[in-house]
């Protein structure tokens, strides 16, 4: 048993042109997030945004959770509306944001983009994978590797993000802190 | 009974240990945050000694639950019993070593060695092995190699401790007057308390006692640090903690709480007019149940850490256990407390709440990991680690005229319990068994 991602039962690909406007989309979402523009970034979050990062147990198989290896009312690295999103931002636009000054430098990477039609008119499923590389001081480097599965509504002409599941593959986090978004 | 544990030898302590921790001139050496000689006598004369924190009673309900976690650097397994009682194992099989429960947490009828087939059942009993006709063979004795039991368990107020030494005092005595303090946070409603699921556990790059003393008695570092933090979550600076009229730091045998009685000053930071309400609603009752001083203390300004390294946040209700892992490296295991009585909807904002402030993404954590890592690697320098550190805040403090229970200082902005811890962690390495460890308690023990 993997972790499981949400998948509807017939998943009905959409056309190149539509794979490719998605593809521009969660790459320009990650480079506003590069470069530190984190109020553009928040425009890109559908007022009902779910975004999601449960923590992952190490169970064994006769002992999985409600999603396997994670649950929806257990302990999350994020489990945010849009509310929650906005106060993160504004703590790493305070000055007194010690931590993040020198701030931190982010590189996030995304690939194996899979884009399916949603629920409804106008939504999408897309599967992706990711990788988020930080560096911090003149030494400190993490890694995070991830798989997400995002629900994207299309809205005059551009993306919003409605939904968005983190999922990573470790039972204990192999660094201090995450001060991103991934 | 010969499954229970064998103590390991206890060396003789450092004969510089002196050099590192002058507390009555308020002074320690930067080089307990890196020391690996230093390290290695933690491991022995503190954490194969001291009563760790191991669960909470809610994680393992029924008969085989269990989880895993680790004591020091030795990893356990917590087991839930037919009778309702809670043994501890190393979660090592006494074949030729290999760990027995790979998983952090479930439910099972027994474990099973995945080298050459021994299967333990929950009480920790051998019960069978592959091929077991060769075993009976070899005269081999089933019964003197189960699974082995660390020296004493016992739990209190839901808070589950275990202790290698057979020697160590009871889990009462060690906890000391602390229980009534911590009463404020772990009994202040019938019912008692539970954790929500899961546990999030991450590392730092930073020396155990850093973080552990942080929690101790550290408000100090709140108004600054986590300036940013408040101002998000708040709109505005955490409470200046100076303008408080009362507030305490109190210790008893390394332990550490310091607080104010302002009753929401820490839950209101997880932004959440209901977690405020909630507590105002309960207050009478609590006040009813643990008298009016102790009801002002159940989400007030405070942070508390049990030696040597079980800490948590009442108001925030974080709950974490800080692992040594080497000199310079602990992994934070973490949970989250809620009161078993509260509605779901205020346990559900508790468990958004206590992660969007305390936890890897947590908009407090974030600071405080960055500070302690830097504490730590600048102890690296050979000639850096050697400076003396201050440590002298609050030293005429002591409230002499209080029944409060306990050793008690007056005003939080004090580092009279993190004297009071690394003089605790001193007097441990400096001795080979409990019996000569010095009482340097001069409070109340008990409450009048
Ligand atoms: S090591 Fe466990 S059965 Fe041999
Ligand atoms: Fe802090």
């Amino acid at each position: 048993m993997a972790n499981q991602t949400e998948t509807q039962v017939e998943l009905r690909p959409v056309s190149m042109e539509q794979h490719h406007k998605v593809s521009c989309f969660l790459a320009r979402e990650y480079r506003l997030l590069d470069e530190e523009k984190f109020d553009e970034w928040l425009a890109l979050m559908h007022e009902d945004v779910h975004y999601w990062m449960p923590g992952i147990e190490n169970r064994r198989r006769e002992n999985l959770l409600e999603h396997g290896f994670y649950a929806s009312d257990h302990m999350a690295y994020f489990d945010d509306k849009l509310r929650d999103l906005q106060r993160r931002v504004a703590r790493f636009q305070q000055p007194s944001a010690w931590a993040e000054n020198p701030g931190t430098r982010n590189v996030h990477q995304v690939s194996n983009i899979e884009v399916y039609y949603g629920e409804t008119d106008g939504e999408y499923l897309v599967h992706s994978v990711f990788q988020s590389v930080r560096s911090r001081g003149m030494d400190e480097e993490y890694v995070i590797y991830g798989r997400r599965t995002d629900v994207l509504v299309e809205e005059g002409g551009s993306f919003k993000l409605k939904k968005r599941l983190i999922l990573i593959p470790n039972a204990t986090l192999s660094c201090k802190n995450i001060n991103t978004f991934l | 009974m010969s499954n229970i544990i064998k103590t390991v030898d206890v060396t003789d302590s450092l004969e510089n240990l002196s050099e590192f921790c002058d507390i009555e001139n308020g002074r320690i050496s930067g080089k307990i945050f890196s020391d690996k000689a230093i390290y290695e006598q933690e491991l022995e004369k503190i954490f194969a000694r001291c009563w760790l924190f191991v669960a909470h009673e809610s994680q393992i309900p029924k008969t085989g639950d269990y989880i895993t976690t680790t004591m020091g650097e030795d990893e356990v397994i917590v087991v839930r019993q037919k009778d309702g009682g809670i043994k501890v194992f190393l979660n090592a099989c006494p074949h030729r070593g290999n760990k027995v429960c790979f998983a952090e947490s479930g439910s099972t009828r027994g474990f099973i060695c995945n080298y050459h087939g021994w299967s333990f059942n929950t009480a920790g009993n051998l019960v069978g092995q592959h091929e077991s006709g060769i075993y009976e063979a070899s005269d081999f004795d089933k019964s003197k190699w189960g699974l082995k039991e660390v020296a004493q368990v016992d739990s209190w107020k839901g808070l589950v401790f275990a202790t290698f030494d057979p020697e160590a005092p009871t889990l009462k005595e060690y906890l000391g007057p602390m229980t009534w303090y911590l009463d404020a946070l772990f009994d202040n409603q019938e019912g008692g308390t539970e954790f929500a699921g899961g546990c999030i556990r991450s590392t730092y790059e930073c020396n155990w006692k850093i973080a552990a003393e942080n929690f101790v008695g550290d408000i100090l570092h709140a108004g600054w640090t986590h300036d940013s933090a408040a101002r998000a979550m708040l709109g505005g600076a955490v409470a200046k903690v100076s303008d408080f009229e009362e507030s305490y730091s109190v210790n008893w045998n390394g332990h550490g709480y310091e607080f104010a009685l302002d009753t929401v000053g820490n839950v209101a930071v997880l932004g959440e007019s209901a977690l405020n309400k909630y507590v105002h609603t309960i207050k009478p009752s609590v006040a009813e149940r643990l008298g009016e001083f102790r009801s002002n203390m159940v989400a007030s300004v405070s942070s508390c850490t049990i030696f040597p390294n079980f800490s948590f946040l009442a108001g925030q209700n974080t709950i974490r256990v800080w692992q040594p892992r080497g000199p310079n490296k602990i992994e934070l295991f973490s949970w989250v407390l809620v009161n078993k009585s509260a509605p779901d909807d205020i346990k559900e904002k508790w468990r958004k709440g206590a992660m969007m402030t305390f936890s890897p993404t947590g908009v407090f954590e974030m600071d405080d990991g960055e500070n302690w890592e830097y504490c730590t690697k600048t102890s690296k320098g050979k000639v850096t680690g050697a400076q003396d550190l201050y440590i002298g805040l609050g030293m005429n403090t002591l409230e002499r005229q209080t029944d409060l229970p306990g050793n008690v200082y007056k005003g939080q902005l004090n580092e009279a319990n993190a004297r009071a811890y690394y003089q605790h962690w001193y007097d441990h390495l400096n001795a080979k068994s409990w019996s000569e460890i010095p009482d340097r308690n001069v409070g109340k023990a008990e409450v009048e």
